[in-house]
């Protein structure tokens, strides 16, 4: 692991160097990128985008396929898994509901066809299709995809007698289409690469919109890719700026965010009622909105640096969350912004999200709470301990003992040490803080020792950890590779290892998160394809 | 289905009548079979798996005795009075085994190694190299019926950083999943809901129609694995636009189910698990699928087994509890019990020519040995069912040489009806079944 860390500092100096002379436009180091693929839609794009397109009064069908997250991202899992039967039902279903909603109300329905139509294929029905499925496929329908819906639309019309009974229909078949449920890239050659692929303006515009949106493109970012803007830098700043600035771009942030940090599992984290009884739903809820503000004002707010959210003291709570900390003065159920006092108490891993979500039922996990900094925060990953080892603790001794000193065992025995080792003292810096997050001084009745290190800097509690972290050569990196994750749908590949220090390389000068939203999108990794594998 | 003698479809709608559940089949077994001179068809061959995460305590778990004269320990006691139709295969291993949960899950599934996602990351992010042994199943048993299979789950926790090898079990390839129904009331829903008026029907399919040949050309323009992808979601159009096609009810619909809240948070295990057993009973003997699994837990699921006082996941009291664990023995027999009510509802069901675990061959596993260890060596497998005659019953078998636990996969798929000499890839590979229980 820490091979693997040295050789990534040593391809960064490599990666500094090779963007010296890029061509103006693109950014980064030449890179293999990765294959075009289907993306299928999440199941919350699927539902934003459905509401996009027919309005925010359209009930949305929520009896839809889970999804499967791969390397932590849902994204990920989109892009590899395909529909089951189960699936295509519950598709079918949630397609026929909405063009029914839609078709079984007059005024929906007119302000829907801006028409009337007098038979199921006349010109009212074809120009409603064709602005329909430019916006439900995010691209102009070919003139046969037109032809088999009108097909369609007849014969529903004649066996039911109705005109609009055979418009439903078709409406229905574009939102169960393959053309709707993937978000559909192939890429066309790249003039630039000769070669090589980029993706289409129209692929370029949903791949925009998802990321940034995690919902469908509007018709503005249609027309943009109609135009051809979506393929050159300054049409694609010019539309970046555009969607950060909108409401759904928070949303969307906080989405990536949200699943950095696992906050979506936190609603499905037990512990122990009678040890915790103030371990409530909305306690729960206020500790993921807690995380969720701190993301947002850092981007959207202050602009800042992404390192603040490390070891900053400003946070939101509101009274429940307070309470839990100790922080006189507010009460009520809304968060409110606040200034952490001195302590040891700041920054995310200070807070009651991180801490109760890498923590078991009734104890602590050091264990836990290493593998989330490593893993998420510095993109180092751990090993799963070999088949046959015995991973169970040591019996008890008769005498409390502290969670320190159960761990003990893992950094004694040799078959353990070699992982925990990178994860249990890290953890062991936080031991001031119990499995909900609420400062302690006692463990099973005994004091704590809240001493961690950080490969050998020793630091206790957040605080101290955060701020070590902020100067972490590894930080700015991980993030910069979560992000890519995320945006592009897929693992990067060592082909793509160099773009991704190239972003890394711009990140360090600010840790500016909107700045390595516009770079990501204007690099090679996000405009450039291979060709299908 | 059109045959010479009544369907069994026909036959079970007159024993269901109205809307009681119950079946009461022997009388009209009398009354068909003897009394009317029919020859009732056999009852269909069935195959289904029930799978359990994190293991099981094993000085709790091998039976005392071998071959017919055994007597379970503590864990497989909740079993005992489904000897006759229960097989302990004890002593067996999954040899392909290379990280904990992921190489069991893969192995006791598909006979393989699981396939590593990304090349990138040191952790292991798996799917299955090939399709889990229901799909196999299914191929071939699944063709007849409303349902290819049926997939459902239990309990809720699902993982979410290792790969589909810990969120899902039905495969029909990498990263191609049938993921299990949860909901109660969703899966009554999709068993017994009303159908739709035949022209609503009719356009529906037309519907389904247009969309496969949108997935056509889509396809031809695609590479190889998105076309994979692809044609998997035209076969899931293509089986719903045939079940469209179904003009009445298999059965009349039992009451509707409904969802099991939690109770001041703690899962409702044993509800969840006879709602969901007593649909799937029902959904065999009406005949809607032959094919069936049964996810009680997830591969290395941290499940609060609450029940038997365990404060914290299953998988984390497994790595943590100091031995000799008796919070994962209590919940292994829990688990147990929740199994002994899904067999014995099975065995409880009657339908001509005998019960459903007479028709059925059921593997019944988990993803390694103990969880504390993660070996793979005396791997617990049960295999529940009499398959029509073709399994032997009641026995413990005790390998004497550690023998490769793809044999039991091939035992169970053969006694299924599926015509296979061998089965399984690389160490898992076998051209042998397990003798001792194949009649």
């Amino acid at each position: 692991m820490r091979c693997h860390c040295l050789l990534l500092l040593g391809l960064a100096a490599c990666g500094g160097a090779v963007l010296e002379g890029e061509p103006a436009g693109r950014l980064g180091p030449d890179i293999t990128p990765a294959p075009a693929t289907l993306h299928r839609l999440t199941s919350l794009q699927y539902q934003n985008t459905v509401r996009d397109l027919f309005g925010s009064w359209i009930q949305v069908p929520t009896d839809l396929d889970v999804d499967t997250p791969l390397h932590g991202y849902r994204s990920i899992g989109a892009s590899a898994l395909t529909i089951s039967e189960r699936a295509a039902e519950q598709y079918e279903a949630a397609a026929l509901s909405l063009a029914r909603q839609v078709f079984g109300d007059a005024a929906r329905r007119q302000a829907l066809l801006g028409c009337a139509p007098s038979a199921p294929d006349d010109a009212c029905a074809r120009s409603a299709l064709l602005r329909l499925g430019r916006r439900v496929w995010r691209r102009p329908l070919q003139p046969d995809e037109l032809e088999g819906l009108l097909r369609l639309s007849r014969q529903v019309a004649a066996s039911l007698q109705s005109n609009l009974a055979g418009l439903e229909y078709a409406t229905a078949a574009l939102l169960q289409s393959p053309h709707f449920l993937f978000r559909v890239e192939r890429g066309e050659p790249d003039p630039e690469h000769p070669g090589s692929l980029r993706y289409t303006a129209y692929e370029m515009a949903s791949r925009l919109s998802y990321f940034l949106w995690n919902s469908g493109p509007d018709e503005a970012l249609l027309d943009a890719a109609e135009r051809g803007e979506l393929l050159h830098e300054a049409g694609l700043r010019t539309q970046t700026a555009r969607l950060l600035a909108a409401p759904p771009a928070r949303a969307a942030l906080a989405g990536f965010f949200a699943e950095l940090f696992a906050l979506e599992r936190l609603g499905h984290v037990v512990k122990d009622a009678a040890l915790f009884p103030q371990f409530r739903p909305s306690l729960v809820e206020a500790m993921r909105q807690e995380v969720l503000r701190q993301v947002d004002e850092l981007v959207f707010v202050r602009n800042g640096d992404y390192r603040d959210l490390l070891d900053g003291d400003i946070t939101f709570v509101n009274g429940e969350l307070a309470r839990l900390y100790g922080l006189p003065g507010v009460s009520g159920p809304d968060l409110v912004r606040t200034q952490l006092p001195a302590g040891r108490r700041a920054g995310l891993l200070g807070t009651a999200a991180v801490l109760s979500l890498h923590a078991h039922a009734t104890l602590t996990s050091p264990t836990l709470r290493g593998k989330f900094v490593r893993q998420q925060l510095l993109c180092q990953d751990i090993p799963p301990p070999p088949p046959g080892v015995t991973t169970s603790l040591p019996p008890p001794t008769g005498r409390p003992q502290t969670v320190r000193e159960r761990l003990a065992q893992h950094r004694q025995d040799p078959a353990c040490r070699s992982c925990h080792e990178r994860m249990d003292p890290l953890g062991l810096g936080l031991e001031h803080f119990d499995p909900i997050g609420a400062f302690r001084t006692q463990d099973n009745g005994l004091p704590v020792d809240g001493r961690g290190d950080l490969d050998g800097t020793p630091f206790e509690g957040p605080r101290e950890l955060g701020r070590l972290l902020r100067g972490h050569a590894a930080i700015g990196l991980c993030l910069v590779r979560q992000l890519y994750r995320h945006a592009t749908g897929h693992l990067e590949s060592a082909a793509e290892e160099a773009g991704v220090q190239a972003l890394w390389q711009r990140f360090v000068r600010g840790h500016n998160v909107k700045e390595l939203v516009y770079d990501l999108v204007l690099s090679d990794g996000f405009r450039r394809a291979s060709a299908p594998q | 289905m059109p045959r010479a003698v009544l369907s069994r479809r026909t036959v079970l709608r007159g024993a269901l009548g109205g809307a009681a559940v119950s079946l009461a089949l022997p009388p009209l077994e009398a009354m068909l079979g003897r009394g009317l001179g029919f020859s009732a068809p056999p009852p269909p061959r069935r195959f289904g798996i029930w799978f359990w995460g994190n293991g099981v305590r094993l000085e709790h778990w091998i039976p005392q005795g071998t071959g017919t004269s055994w007597t379970p320990r503590e864990e497989l006691a909740p079993l005992a009075d489904l000897k006759p139709y229960l097989n302990v295969l004890t002593g067996l291993e999954v040899k392909t085994a290379t990280h904990p949960h992921h190489s069991g899950m893969a192995g006791i599934l598909t006979g393989a190694p699981f396939l590593k996602l990304g090349t990138t990351r040191d952790t292991i992010v798996s799917t299955f190299a090939t399709k889990s042994i229901d799909q196999v199943a299914a191929d071939h048993l699944g063709g007849k019926t409303r349902f290819r299979s049926l997939e459902v789950g239990i309990c809720r926790f699902r993982g979410s950083d290792e790969g589909t090898t810990f969120q899902h079990l039905s495969h029909n390839g990498p990263n191609n999943v049938n993921p299990s129904e949860y909901s109660p009331a969703r899966l009554f829903q999709r068993l017994f809901g009303a159908l739709p008026r035949p022209e609503l029907a009719a356009a529906r399919r037309s519907v389904l129609d247009l969309v496969v040949q949108q997935a056509a050309s889509l396809r031809a323009t695609l590479g190889p694995s998105d076309r994979r992808r692809l044609e998997q979601h035209m076969e899931s159009v293509r089986a719903v636009e045939k079940r469209l096609r179904q003009a009445e009810q298999a059965c009349a619909p039992p009451p509707p189910a409904r969802d099991v809240p939690d109770v001041n948070g703690q899962e409702q295990i044993e509800q969840q698990n006879q709602i969901m057993t007593d649909l799937l009973a029902l959904a065999l003997v009406c005949d809607l699928c032959r094919v069936f699994s049964v996810l009680f837990s997830t591969c290395g699921s941290g499940v609060i087994i609450w029940q038997v006082g365990a404060r914290n996941g299953l998988h984390q009291i497994c790595h943590d509890e100091p031995l000799p664990q008796p919070t994962v023995h209590r919940a292994t027999v829990f688990t147990m019990q929740q199994l002994g009510y899904f067999l014995r509802k099975l065995r409880d069901t009657q339908e001509l020519g005998g019960n459903l675990l007479d028709s059925c061959s059921i593997l019944c596993t988990t993803e390694l040995c103990e969880g504390n260890r993660h070996n793979n060596d005396e791997f617990p497998i049960l295999v529940a069912g009499r398959a029509g005659g073709r399994l032997r019953t009641g026995l413990h078998y005790r390998s004497p040489n550690r023998e490769n636990a793809s044999k039991v996969l091939l035992t169970v798929l053969r006694a299924a009806g599926v015509p296979l000499t061998e089965f399984g890839t690389a160490g898992g590979h076998v051209d042998s079944g397990l003798s001792a229980i194949e009649a």
